[in-house]
């Protein structure tokens, strides 16, 4: 159920009006609602509404693009510096491996993790696993989350699980997506998960925060 | 039959002594013959060197000349990033959404980045063996050119926020199209492959394509068909399911399909159009020559009682593929000999 002092918040996120969205969220605030609750009954709220639409048959790509350059805008004004990882929600790291240069299905993700208001770190296009690795450890992440769309990637994608052994993080999840990974399964790519969307790969991260994977 | 012959039997659904093994095989004949993909991609000449080579290693049925997706753009004055062994990308794109199309000119192909270079494969392909092996040309389509002009995001963002601003864009696009396929066809190729992989529906919905890109591929297909094309090709990977059945009137005569629509969907929507596809392209990395075998084999009894079929990858073959899958492939579509 949508809070219906959301109610114009989640259309216009949904509409993709980045500029009234960001509007309604500068007045709820100022009428004294918590960012927090602007993010968990706003912003996941409107989400949850653009997942329920999309399914892999019927995936319209600008739409939740605009939609979540829209979330973007309201994040961005919310937390200015950033989200802040004491507010006790999961931390991922997302990135592109070396080699690919494919980053809209990674920044689509990205944008929908924000939406149901995880913390993303986005390590950009082009990443080696070391730095992938490294993030990992300095943020505290619960998952890797890499993105890919040329075969020549998936070797490294491999890699990521024993370097995070190597480091003692081998509790961390890892969960591929991207059109050439989503050709191959978990094991062939010695990773937890691989998602089929983006929506896909958060209602795993979902049930990896709810404790049930 | 010669693979010249068995390919445009292919198109009329006219009866050949085979299926036409088509592997979308670019980047990969660098590799097959030891030469940097840079280097590949940067001289005609090596380029139709190696294509040669490969063919003569697989003696598969079509020779291509294709660099990259970035050679008109670059043409254009963006600015790539080359690397030894991947296809270069864009650092820096000639377009922001606050610029004016209308300054940039038409490329000469003959002058123009290395339009020239490509030029020259098609040229040497031809006059070596192209007698007998169809050439393929490639040029972007206007949606995949208009992202690579702009970056992807930035002309998915301008296509919503000022649609006749890109629409200028896309007719700009299909202009350097049409000059460039053109300038291939004359160079010698068979025809120029048109590549739009920005307009699957993995990225704009289907009426987008309905309504902003079919009139313009229209325009581009009609252009090659006057300057003399064997064929007009459309390659767009991807779910393509939902905008197959507007090609016809594109002026399609040979459609891929890729893994994602099923051979007996891609018949039933495209009755009377030549197919390519669909093998996984990622299969000629892992997989088995034996499951490649098989694979292939199943498509070929799917096509049988239709024609209208060149047994092909559903998207480009990639650079590491084990050379015995592709193989395996060519001997699949032989019949199995
Ligand atoms: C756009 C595009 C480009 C753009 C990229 C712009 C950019 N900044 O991203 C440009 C034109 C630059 C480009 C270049 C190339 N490309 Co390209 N490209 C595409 C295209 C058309 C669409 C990809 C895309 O953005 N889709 C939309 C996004 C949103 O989808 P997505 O990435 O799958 O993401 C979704 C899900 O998968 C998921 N997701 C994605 N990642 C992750 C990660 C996680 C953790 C999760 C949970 C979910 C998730 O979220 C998204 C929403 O659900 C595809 C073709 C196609 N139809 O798929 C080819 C394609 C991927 N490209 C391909 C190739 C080969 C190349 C080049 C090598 C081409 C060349 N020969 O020059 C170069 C690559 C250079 C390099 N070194 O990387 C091939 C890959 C083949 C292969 N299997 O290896 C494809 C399949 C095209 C083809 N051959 O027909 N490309």
């Amino acid at each position: 159920m949508i809070n219906p002092e959301m109610n114009k918040l989640v259309e216009t996120l949904l509409e993709g009006d980045h500029a009234a969205a960001l509007a309604e969220a500068r007045r709820l605030r100022t009428a004294g609602m918590a960012s927090e609750r602007i993010v968990t009954e706003g912003l996941e709220a409107a989400m949850q509404r653009l997942d329920d639409k999309c399914t892999v048959e019927s995936f319209n790509l600008l739409e939740i693009m605009l939609a979540g350059r829209a979330v973007s805008a309201v994040v961005n004004e919310l937390y200015p510096e950033g989200m802040p990882p004491e507010r006790g929600r999961d931390t991922f790291v997302i990135a592109t491996l070396e080699g690919d240069i494919h980053d809209l299905g990674k920044n689509v993700t990205k944008m929908v993790l924000i939406g149901k208001g995880y913390r993303v770190v986005d390590l950009g296009k082009d990443c080696p696993v070391e730095n992938l690795v490294n993030a990992v450890e300095r943020e505290h992440a619960h998952a890797v989350l890499v993105s890919g769309l040329i075969t020549p990637v998936i070797p490294q994608v491999r890699r990521v699980r024993p370097a995070l052994a190597a480091r003692g993080l081998g509790g961390v999840r890892v969960v591929a997506g991207g059109a050439a990974l989503k050709q191959a399964t978990a094991g062939e790519l010695n990773v937890d998960y691989v998602a089929e969307t983006a929506f896909d790969g958060a209602r795993y991260l979902d049930s990896l925060a709810r404790g049930a994977v | 039959m010669n693979s010249l012959e068995r390919v445009k039997a292919a198109i009329a659904f006219a009866p050949a002594d085979h299926t036409p093994a088509v592997p979308q095989l670019f980047g990969h004949a660098a590799a097959l013959a030891g030469v940097a993909l840079e280097d590949y991609i940067r001289n005609g000449e090596l380029l139709a060197r190696c294509q040669i080579e490969a063919y003569r290693h697989y003696g598969h049925d079509m020779v291509f000349a294709f660099m990259d997706f970035s050679v008109e753009t670059e043409a254009l004055g963006s600015v790539l990033q080359y690397r030894a062994n991947q296809y270069p990308d864009v650092v820096s794109y000639v377009l922001t959404p606050d610029s004016d199309v209308s300054a940039l000119a038409v490329p000469d192909p003959t002058s123009a980045g290395r339009m020239p270079e490509l030029l020259r494969a098609a040229s040497i392909l031809r006059r070596e063996i192209g007698k007998e092996m169809p050439v393929a040309g490639c040029v972007l389509g206007p949606m995949t050119l208009a992202t690579q002009l702009l970056g992807i995001e930035t002309a998915l963002y301008l296509a919503a926020d000022d649609p006749g601003r890109f629409e200028k864009i896309l007719d700009f696009a299909a202009e350097v199209a049409v000059r460039y396929g053109i300038a291939q066809i004359e160079a010698g190729a068979h025809l120029p492959i048109v590549f739009d992989p920005a307009a699957s529906p993995a990225v704009v919905p289907p009426q987008f394509f309905r309504e902003l890109l079919l009139p313009r591929l229209k325009r581009v297909f009609a252009a090659y068909r006057a300057a003399g094309a064997l064929a007009n090709w459309l390659n767009i990977a991807g779910p393509t399911a939902p905008i197959l059945p507007w090609y016809p009137e594109a002026g399609v005569d040979i459609a891929n399909f890729d893994y994602y629509v099923d051979p007996a969907e891609a018949q039933k929507l495209l009755p009377a159009t030549c197919l390519d596809g669909n093998m996984k392209s990622l299969s000629f990395v892992e997989a088995r020559p034996e499951e490649i075998t098989a694979a292939a084999a199943r498509l070929v009894t799917a096509f049988a009682g239709r024609g209208g079929f060149l047994l092909s990858s559903g998207c480009e073959i990639p650079l590491e593929a084990k050379p015995e899958n592709i193989a395996a492939l060519v001997a699949a579509a032989r019949g199995g000999d």
